[in-house]
């Protein structure tokens, strides 16, 4: 099967022609064209890449697979799961939110419930401390906050 | 020697106790970071970027640990090679041939000793060699105007997928994309919005160290999810040390051949640091009227340790003097002299003489340091490399990520930061490079200004671009560098996998 490379060049080519179009919108600068202005190079890199894209369309690599739809369903939960420790970072604080995160994602990587909890806890505070107070890198407090 | 007295000055910066300090932390973690499967030198310096800007360490200090932590890195990859037979990174294949038949018949320890040994002379050499060349080198380029560096950038690209790569169009893709992530923000030149859909956080820009860390260390995390390789790998035990100076002797001759072919391929473009352990092996073999090469040879162990680390010091030279990098990792270290506002090239040495220099020198005493942390202390780093990464990959993580907060303080950057990393592993199933993405956005404004100046000058005429025998010189090797690989890669990809598939057989 040859349809990863497909799909993307394609993907890549609707990118180049956007990207080339959006760079002849550019508005004329203030003291008139130049010979070159801010539209000449992005115009020489959506060529490059239309080109490149046109050749991965027509001669595209052997795919490499994908992983099963259970496991993408998986690494979306992980994606999530860092976006939401990004969210919870300052309302609920580095040391809980850094907790969850870790203990979650050592989980889904196969340790135990107890010891993923256990590396979760140990190194959110751990580095909690080293950053606050050795480094003296404020992290937020949040609930824990008094 | 006017050389010899700026090195004086830059050992004069390099010995004073905190850039000891900072050489020995970088040594270590350098070590820890290149012995961990799957975390690899570019990985790890982009992790500790961040860190080094955001604690207000000054120019010379981050760089003098950012360069121990890339020295390290090479001595570390070849621990998980001889070990666990499994490369830290890719130039470390070569080690694996015969340090992991070592490690099996007993002898693991020995085969860590001399591979340190090895690397020491590998980095020594190429040292040397590097403040022998650089300057040369600098003076030269001073020589380049806007139209050279044009060609120089193109260069860089053309030959980055190396005389290996397999795809050209693909890195040519890469480096596209990376330009193009790069022209988004307001126009420095003409102040004109480009790319920003009026966003107020487009304006300055992508950050390249937020994508850098998620190109990297997240899509790293996701692939490791998906690979189930949460328990790691069988180890071999190591045994005790019993090393004579006899085989000292024995494996000089083949480290100094290979520190030398390292430090050349380096320096070229395109080489790099897989093709100089891999020509410095098979050079070592071809040399060595007998031995037993494939099963344990001592001199099997050294020649590519010593072509590797020969080689990533090598990939300095060019990286400092010309501000192009020729490999990832040095590409990673590029990001870090632009965010802490010192551009390299040919002024660098001129303008910052203390900086260079100082760097330059650290190299040597962070090699040293190297080398005692590596003979003695190596019983730590095999335990720590028995720790899962489902425990360790987490934490590496959230290392990451506190960096990356850490630097504006803003959930908005960690958003970036992962998608950027889910780019990366999407990327990286489509098998397109993400080194040309990295320094497609680092080189992209420098390109680009490089073009305008040239043309402005020209009047808008084009061929200004090849009216000098230098730019024409540089543009015949970037072309070279582009065709070439697709005749020559496919022949010297198959003497790599021969090499690797006969160890096997026997």
């Amino acid at each position: 099967m040859r349809i990863n490379d497909r799909v993307f060049g394609m993907l890549m080519l609707i990118l180049a022609v956007a990207y080339g179009w959006e760079a002849t919108q550019f508005p004329i600068p203030f003291g008139g064209h130049e010979s070159v202005g801010p539209e000449t190079f992005p115009i020489m890199l959506s060529i490059i890449l239309g080109i490149s894209s046109i050749y991965m369309i027509v001669r595209p690599d052997p795919d490499e697979k994908w992983a099963p739809a259970a496991m993408l369903i998986e690494l979306s939960v992980v994606v999530l799961a860092m976006l939401a420790f990004a969210w919870a970072i300052e309302p609920i604080g580095f040391m809980p939110a850094a907790a969850i995160v870790v203990s979650f994602l050592s989980w889904r990587m196969g340790a135990s419930i107890t010891k993923s909890i256990i590396t979760g806890v140990t190194s959110s505070v751990f580095i909690f401390f080293l950053f606050n107070t050795v480094l003296e890198l404020a992290l937020p407090l949040g609930l824990l906050e008094f | 020697m006017d050389t010899m007295s700026l090195l004086m000055q830059g050992f004069a910066v390099a010995l004073t106790p905190e850039s000891i300090m900072f050489a020995i932390i970088g040594a270590i973690l350098g070590t820890l970071i290149g012995a961990l499967p799957g975390l690899g030198p570019a990985n790890g310096v982009a992790i500790l970027i961040p860190l080094a800007f955001s604690l207000g360490l000054s120019a010379t200090s981050s760089l003098i640990l950012l360069t121990s932590v890339y020295a390290g890195a090479m001595y570390g990859g070849r621990i998980s090679s001889i070990l666990l037979n499994i490369p830290g990174d890719e130039p470390a294949m070569m080690t694996c041939l015969d340090g992991y038949p070592m490690a099996v018949k007993g002898k693991a320890a020995e085969a860590l000793a001399i591979s340190a040994i090895a690397s020491f002379i590998g980095s020594f050499i190429a040292t040397i060699g590097l403040v022998i060349l650089a300057p040369i080198l600098a003076k030269f380029a001073l020589r380049f105007g806007p139209s050279e560096y044009f060609a120089l950038f193109a260069l860089a690209f053309a030959t980055l997928g190396g005389i290996t790569g397999k795809n050209q169009f693909k890195t040519l893709m890469a480096a596209a994309i990376g330009l193009m992530i790069a022209t988004v923000g307001i126009d420095i030149s003409t102040g004109v919005q480009r790319f920003t859909f009026g966003t107020l956080e487009l304006f300055e820009g992508v950050d390249f160290i937020i994508a850098i860390v998620g190109l990297f260390a997240i899509s790293e995390l996701l692939f490791f999810l998906e690979r189930h390789a949460g328990d790691g790998l069988k180890q071999v035990a190591v045994n005790k040390l019993k090393l004579t100076a006899k085989d000292i002797i024995q494996v000089l001759p083949a480290s100094f051949r290979g520190a030398v072919l390292g430090f050349v391929a380096g320096v070229l473009p395109g080489a790099g640091a897989s093709l100089g352990s891999f020509m410095s092996y098979t050079l070592e073999k071809r040399f060595s009227d007998k031995g037993e090469f494939g099963k344990g040879d001592p001199r099997g162990v050294a020649a590519p340790e010593a072509g590797n680390n020969g080689a990533a010091s090598g990939a300095l030279v060019p990286m400092l003097t010309l501000g192009v990098p020729g490999s990832g990792t040095t590409a990673v270290l590029l990001a870090m002299l632009i965010s802490l506002n010192i551009s390299p090239g040919p002024m660098l040495f001129q303008q910052n003489p203390d900086l260079v220099w100082g760097v330059i020198a650290a190299m040597f005493v962070g090699n040293f340091v190297l080398l005692l942390l590596n003979i003695p202390m190596v019983g730590i780093f095999v335990k720590l490399l028995s720790i899962p990464p489902k425990y360790l990959m987490p934490i590496v993580t959230l290392i990451a990520s506190v960096g990356i907060y850490s630097v504006s303080h803003s959930a908005l950057d960690l958003y970036f930061m992962v998608g950027f990393g889910v780019l990366g592993y999407i990327l990286r199933k489509v098998d397109i490079p993400l080194v040309p993405i990295i320094l497609g956005m680092l080189l992209g404004p420098e390109m680009e200004s490089s073009l305008r100046h040239a043309l402005v000058l020209s009047d808008g005429d084009w061929t200004i671009l090849f009216n000098s025998g230098l730019s024409i010189g540089l543009w015949t090797v970037a072309l070279l560098g582009l065709i070439l690989p697709i005749i020559v890669g496919p022949l010297v990809r198959a003497k790599m996998a021969r090499a690797k598939a006969s160890e096997k057989d026997d």
